[in-house]
């Protein structure tokens, strides 16, 4: 039960830090992206002022002239700018291609302004490069001249995110990993007060339980004794027999908490037998037969044809299945039948209780299994119940590692279903 | 049959010990292990009751102690120890069984009961000894068709008596077997109730079955004549 918090408590931390963390990257990896870019256009926009710069124009008739002839990598010779642009091309005031270098470009200029992530293909080795273009006006006194629109190849910067991408999606995990781990340790710390606080309280409760059970017996021995003594005396008779009726259910009370406070979480793989399911169900319905005769309830067992065998705690199995039986017979009406299954699936072994009594109302069906829970008090009062059958019969299931289920149909029956791992809990 | 009854708690003692003794029995009851311990070394029993936690010397010593005496006498070991483990610790110390508190007064008295069947004399719910047989759960001696009823203490003595029959029985061990431990009897009580036994003993035509051996004590001798 605490492995099964704590488990969850690290699941939680880890998927809620997990997911930060992965913000977090994500976020830093953002970040670098932007900043990356904003470096290049700034290179980009540096580059292409220089080159701006070196546009010359005569003004005639409101017209400006330009002349590219200066203008490094378009005009006349080679320039040092070269190096990290692939291509450069000017256009003129009407969006004309007027001159450019590098790979061959549309005649019209059809990017918008600014900066922009392009795809295009290496007129050298022929393959797909992405490069950063930036399209910049340029301005003279009679307005502007004309467009110079530059591009220098993103593989560097790519080089460098991926680099990013892969130190992250390399540290990503393991520091999930570190986070699952630390969520795995803290929450056993977590669980440390819990476990202790409940550990206390069966502890509690086994004592009590077992320091009750002194007092209850001389309550039980002494009433008993005023009977032997007293048996012909009406006057007494009655007082001491509802005395001792009392102690002997105080005493059942007793043993139950007794028997919920010890065997909670796993059973010890000592206290385990191999144990044939079948023989046990046998034994159970024969002994639950004559009860139910007596109540002209047609009790049945139907045996499988093959041997099931399971690790359990015989005495503690046998009970739980006692308390399945002892309450089909209670809540069953004379006439009806109680059915006892025993059905093998593989690595499972499937008990089933069938009734065709009362039935649990659909509002208390999530509650029967819990201690002390009633779902008609005055009935149970008077069929010596203390509502905690149920409750012993699913911790016992739970401590084999089995489950248990109900379905019921209010004034048709109830089904009890016990599932049970053939396989030894480890 | 003399019981030794080792209880504590003086509520849980009294009742048991009442009820032996409505069932005709000599019974002993102490609330620690040592006075327990002194007592068995002091008289013989025929049945032990024992608690298991008992002050300074607890009722699983007290058991494997007996035991280890060479002391074959049943032992009934109550406890609120419950648990399967514990249990096989307490018969393995030589309990012959085992009662777990709350206890059913009712059960109780069976299981003494089941326990006192393992006299070889035992037969059916009776004492016998040739013709004479005591019943036990009515304390009446019936031989030949007649039958009269005992006292307790009447009772205890002849089952004594016949517990051990053609045996000298001093009067200090009748003294431990009939009067319980603490209530000295009288100097002439012995005297008076073996001749209160004789006379209800005349009614069966038995009384002269116990003789008195001059300065030792008491022998119950079936007579040796017409016996098969």
């Amino acid at each position: 039960m605490f492995n099964r918090s704590r488990r969850n408590l690290a699941r939680w931390f880890t998927l809620s830090m997990g997911s930060i963390l992965v913000l977090f990257a994500g976020v830093i990896y953002q970040i670098e992206v932007k900043d990356k870019l904003e470096a290049l256009d700034r290179l980009l926009y540096d580059k292409t002022r220089v080159m701006a710069a070196s546009v010359h124009y005569e003004v005639r008739q409101d017209q400006s002239q330009v002349d590219l002839n200066h203008v490094p990598l378009l005009g006349s010779g080679s320039h040092p700018l070269a190096e990290d642009l692939i291509y450069v091309r000017w256009y003129n005031a009407q969006g004309q291609l007027v001159r450019f270098f590098g790979a061959s470009p549309p005649d019209q200029l059809n990017a918008s302004f600014g900066y922009l992530t392009v795809q295009s293909t290496d007129p050298l080795l022929e393959n797909e490069i992405w490069l950063r273009q930036a399209t910049l006006p340029v301005e003279g006194r009679t307005g502007t001249l004309g467009y110079l629109q530059v591009a220098t190849p993103l593989r560097e910067t790519q080089q460098e995110l991926q680099q990013l991408q892969m130190a992250l999606t390399l540290t990503v995990p393991i520091a999930l990993g570190l986070i699952a781990l630390t969520g795995w340790v803290l929450s056993g710390f977590a669980m440390q007060p819990i476990r202790q606080a409940y550990q206390q309280l069966q502890r509690f409760t086994a004592d009590a339980s077992h320091e009750l059970r002194s007092p209850i017996s001389a309550i039980l021995t002494n009433a008993q004794l005023g009977l032997l003594i007293a048996p012909n005396d009406s006057h007494y008779h009655h007082p001491l027999e509802n005395i001792v009726d009392s102690a002997k259910s105080m005493g059942a009370l007793v043993n139950n908490l007794l028997l919920l406070a010890r065997h909670q979480g796993q059973l010890t793989p000592e206290s385990l037998k191999l144990i044939d399911l079948n023989d046990l169900l046998k034994s159970l319905a024969t002994q639950f037969a004559t009860l139910a005769e007596q109540k002209t309830i047609d009790l049945t067992y139907e045996q499988p044809e093959q041997l099931i065998e399971l690790w359990a705690d015989p005495d503690l199995l046998r009970q739980a299945i006692e308390n399945l039986l002892n309450n089909a017979c209670k809540y069953t009406r004379a006439g009806g039948t109680i059915r006892v299954n025993l059905v093998p699936y593989p690595g499972w072994a499937v008990i089933q209780v069938i009734d065709t009594g009362i039935g649990i109302p659909e509002a208390d069906l999530s509650y029967i299994f819990d201690r002390f829970y009633r779902v008609d008090t005055e009935r149970s009062l008077e069929s010596g119940g203390f509502g905690l059958g149920l409750a012993i019969a699913q911790q016992i299931v739970q401590a084999h590692s089995g489950s248990i289920h109900v379905t019921s149909v209010v004034g048709q029956g109830s089904m009890f279903q016990v599932e049970l791992p053939l396989k030894l809990p480890s | 049959m003399r019981v030794l009854l080792v209880e504590d708690d003086p509520k849980q003692l009294m009742p048991l010990q009442m009820a032996l003794s409505q069932a005709g029995h000599s019974v002993d009851g102490v609330k620690d292990g040592e006075t327990a311990q002194w007592l068995l070394l002091e008289k013989e029993y025929d049945l032990l009751v024992l608690d298991w936690m008992l002050p300074r010397v607890n009722g699983v010593t007290l058991c494997r102690q007996f035991r280890a005496a060479g002391k074959t006498a049943p032992v009934l070991m109550i406890t609120a120890r419950d648990t399967t483990p514990e249990k096989v610790t307490g018969l393995d110390a030589g309990a012959d069984d085992y009662l777990v508190k709350p206890i059913d007064l009712v059960e109780f008295m069976a299981r003494v009961r089941a326990l006192r069947r393992r006299s070889p004399l035992w037969q059916g719910d009776t004492l016998s000894l040739k013709d004479l047989h005591l019943h036990l759960d009515t304390l009446t001696v019936e031989r030949q068709g007649a039958s009269v009823s005992l006292s307790s203490r009447e009772f205890q003595l002849l089952e004594y008596f016949m517990r051990h029959p053609r045996q000298v029985l001093t009067r200090h061990q009748i003294e431990q077997a009939v009067w319980e431990w603490g209530t000295e009897p009288e100097s002439n009580a012995m005297t008076v109730l073996v001749r209160k036994l004789r006379h209800r003993l005349q009614a069966v035509g038995a009384a002269d079955w116990i003789e008195s051996i001059y300065g030792m004590g008491y022998r119950l001798t079936p007579p040796e004549t017409h016996e098969s």
